[in-house]
């Protein structure tokens, strides 16, 4: 007896139990359609974070002191010396900006907000891909000049003056008024959904607006993206080689990069092991209902037997049905699994992903799991005696 | 056709023991018609499903058609089941889901015969036992005697070397199971080996001999009056 014959008895032995059939599968259609989504929506999600931090440029890194170094700060950690002199002499840099930190008070029209602000230089601009909504971001000769300007956030600028545009307004920070020169856009990411608010100024400016302050960390992007690794290592060495005693460390965008992407790789990992729990226990419901068809049609097996049927071809029959079931509620189950991907990621905003090597797996899957649980009730029916079996009613 | 010797059978020989063939000795001709009868318990079951390659004998040899099948594979009795021998049984045992065409196709699914020519002949066997007009009924849109026939039809299909009734006409009525009887008296004509289990003796009597059983041994063995006018009693004496 071939394979096809035995996919048409399959077939025909499920039609005749239609509603036990569809309730069997069941099963292991809620099963795939759970693991698909999943691995949809979170793959999604993923490459959504990725292409995010893509846009921040993947030639970015960042250097800061070492926190769990007991070494007492000193506050000249990064001095803007270091900056000059790391622009000058390594070459593969291209943008360089030193990072001061604020989190602090800003007024404005007759609003107050608290806000970040940032002491940057000119170069943090071009090397963000900063874009400006209105005016212009500082240039180095206001830096050098210590102009008291500043450029805010699109979000805080509405917040603080409202419909007006904001350009040439007056902010107080700590006490210190600075004139508005530059309205930052604020690109629709998943990463400042309305979150945190940003006061850029140049960091000399800064300095003088904390004194007790210090800049914690620089930031660069290089020439080439090759180079990233290695340019971030000398610059670790320069540092460290002009602050004898101090321990830096760095970190590319490209290393952060690999570890959200290992860390949402682990939680679609996690919640697709709990959705392929159910696919488990799909199949042995399966198995379930495939021992019930056995005891009830022992009768049939019998004759089969008698008719010339070997133990093989019992086997056979039986498994290719489970594995047709499971397959029926494999390719239904990943219909549902990729239309409910499409639904919520369309809710979360960001695209599914479903992959072929998805659906295969998926498709596998469900084909490994007729075999799995197919085998016990196949081999259950091929071990029946025929005397035995033919005198049952 | 068919010869055993010192045949036994003996269920559960370890624990408790029960003799159910007790080294019988019998030989059938080919195209020889034969009846068993005997009372329940008796051996006749025993015996059927050990000369239709259901079982395996205790002790004892079995020729089917020549070859010696006493101790072969379970693969090899089911091949032989398929190729050499029609069962035709007291309850039909018909699958309910099939058509009369697809239930006499049946054998030939394990015999390997494509689906044209399985058709094919199963028309042909259908229609030798009268039921070219019912081939696409099902089991339960047939009469008894009409589900033997189809049963009957299955077993022939295959042209077996011999064909195995246990108490073909048990669940018939009287005229039903005269018909039944027809069938075989024909198929006989036409030389085909039959072996039938019986406790009526009108319907053993349709046969050539009755061996008659009790207590796993043979008790008598005797000719009937159509033996006289059967022409495979010419064959015997030659």
């Amino acid at each position: 007896m071939n394979i096809s014959e035995s996919i048409m008895i399959a077939l025909d032995s499920i039609r005749s139990n239609i509603f036990r059939s569809a309730l069997t599968t069941l099963g292991i259609v809620i099963g795939i359609a759970a693991v698909i989504a999943v691995v949809a929506i979170g793959q999604g999600g993923q490459a959504t974070v990725m292409s995010e931090m893509e846009k921040i440029g993947s030639n970015l890194f960042a250097v800061y002191t070492d926190w769990s170094s007991d070494q007492p700060r000193t506050g000249n950690e990064f001095t803007l010396k270091d900056m000059e002199a790391i622009k000058e002499q390594i070459p593969e840099i291209k943008y360089i900006s030193p990072y001061g930190y604020a989190n602090d008070q800003v007024r404005g029209g007759k609003n107050v907000k608290s806000v970040q602000i940032l002491g940057v230089s000119a170069d943090y601009a071009p090397m963000r891909n900063v874009t400006m909504k209105e005016g212009r971001f500082f240039s180095s000769a206001d830096e050098q000049g210590r102009r008291r300007l500043a450029a805010i956030d699109e979000g805080l600028a509405q917040e603080l003056f409202l419909k007006k545009s904001a350009i040439g307004e007056q902010i107080v920070v700590a006490g210190t008024s600075l004139t508005i020169i530059g309205v930052v856009k604020q690109e629709g990411s998943i990463f400042n959904m309305g979150s945190s608010q940003y006061v850029y100024m140049p960091v000399q400016v800064w300095m003088d607006i904390f004194p007790w302050g210090y800049i914690s960390q620089m930031e660069g992007t290089t020439h080439d993206q090759e180079d990233v690794q290695s340019t971030t290592e000398k610059v670790v060495k320069f540092l460290e080689r002009r602050h004898q005693g101090v321990a830096y460390m760095s970190q590319t965008l490209d290393q952060q990069m690999e570890m959200v992407g290992n860390i949402t790789g682990i939680l679609t990992l996690i919640i697709g092991a709990v959705a392929g729990i159910s696919l488990l226990v799909g199949g042995i419901g399966v198995m379930n209902i495939m021992l019930v068809s056995v005891t009830e049609r022992t009768r049939e097996i019998g004759l089969r037997m008698a008719l010339g049927a070997r133990r093989k071809d019992m086997l056979i029959q039986f498994l290719i049905e489970a594995i047709v079931l499971c397959i029926i509620g494999g390719i239904i189950g990943m219909t549902l699994g990729v239309g409910g991907a499409y639904l919520i990621a369309k809710l979360a905003k960001w695209p599914p992903l479903v992959s072929w090597t998805t659906m295969l797996l998926a498709f596998a899957f469900s084909a490994g799991i007729g075999i799995l649980f197919g085998l016990l009730p196949a081999n259950k029916a091929s071990l029946l005696d025929p005397i035995e079996a033919l005198r049952r009613d | 056709m068919i010869r055993v010797e010192n045949l036994s059978k003996i269920y559960r020989p370890d624990t408790l023991p029960v003799r159910a063939l007790d080294g019988i000795t019998i030989s059938i001709k080919p195209g020889e018609y034969v009846a068993i009868m005997g009372p329940s318990g008796s051996g006749k079951s025993t015996f059927m499903n050990l000369i239709g390659c259901l079982d395996k004998p205790t002790s004892g040899s079995y020729w089917l058609d020549g070859e010696e099948i006493s101790q072969v594979t379970a693969d090899e009795l089911a091949f032989i089941r398929n190729q050499k021998i029609g069962f035709v049984f007291q309850n039909f045992n018909l699958l309910p889901r099939m058509t009369a065409l697809r239930n006499v196709e049946l054998p030939m699914l394990y015999a390997g015969v494509n689906k044209l020519k399985r058709r094919e002949l199963a028309r042909e066997a259908l229609e030798r036992v009268g039921m070219l007009d019912r081939l696409d009924h099902r089991p339960t849109e047939l009469s008894g005697g009409q589900n033997q026939r189809v049963a009957i039809a299955r077993a022939l299909v295959n042209h077996p070397k011999v064909l195995l009734a246990d108490e073909p006409t048990g669940n018939l009525d009287s005229k039903t199971s005269e018909e039944i009887m027809n069938i075989f008296t024909d198929l006989h004509k036409e030389d085909t080996t039959i072996v039938l289990v019986t406790h009526e003796p009108d319907i053993a009597r349709n046969s050539q001999r009755i061996i008659y059983f009790y207590d796993g041994v043979i008790e008598k063995e005797e000719l009937t009056s159509s033996s006289l006018t059967s022409k495979s009693e010419g064959r015997q004496s030659s």
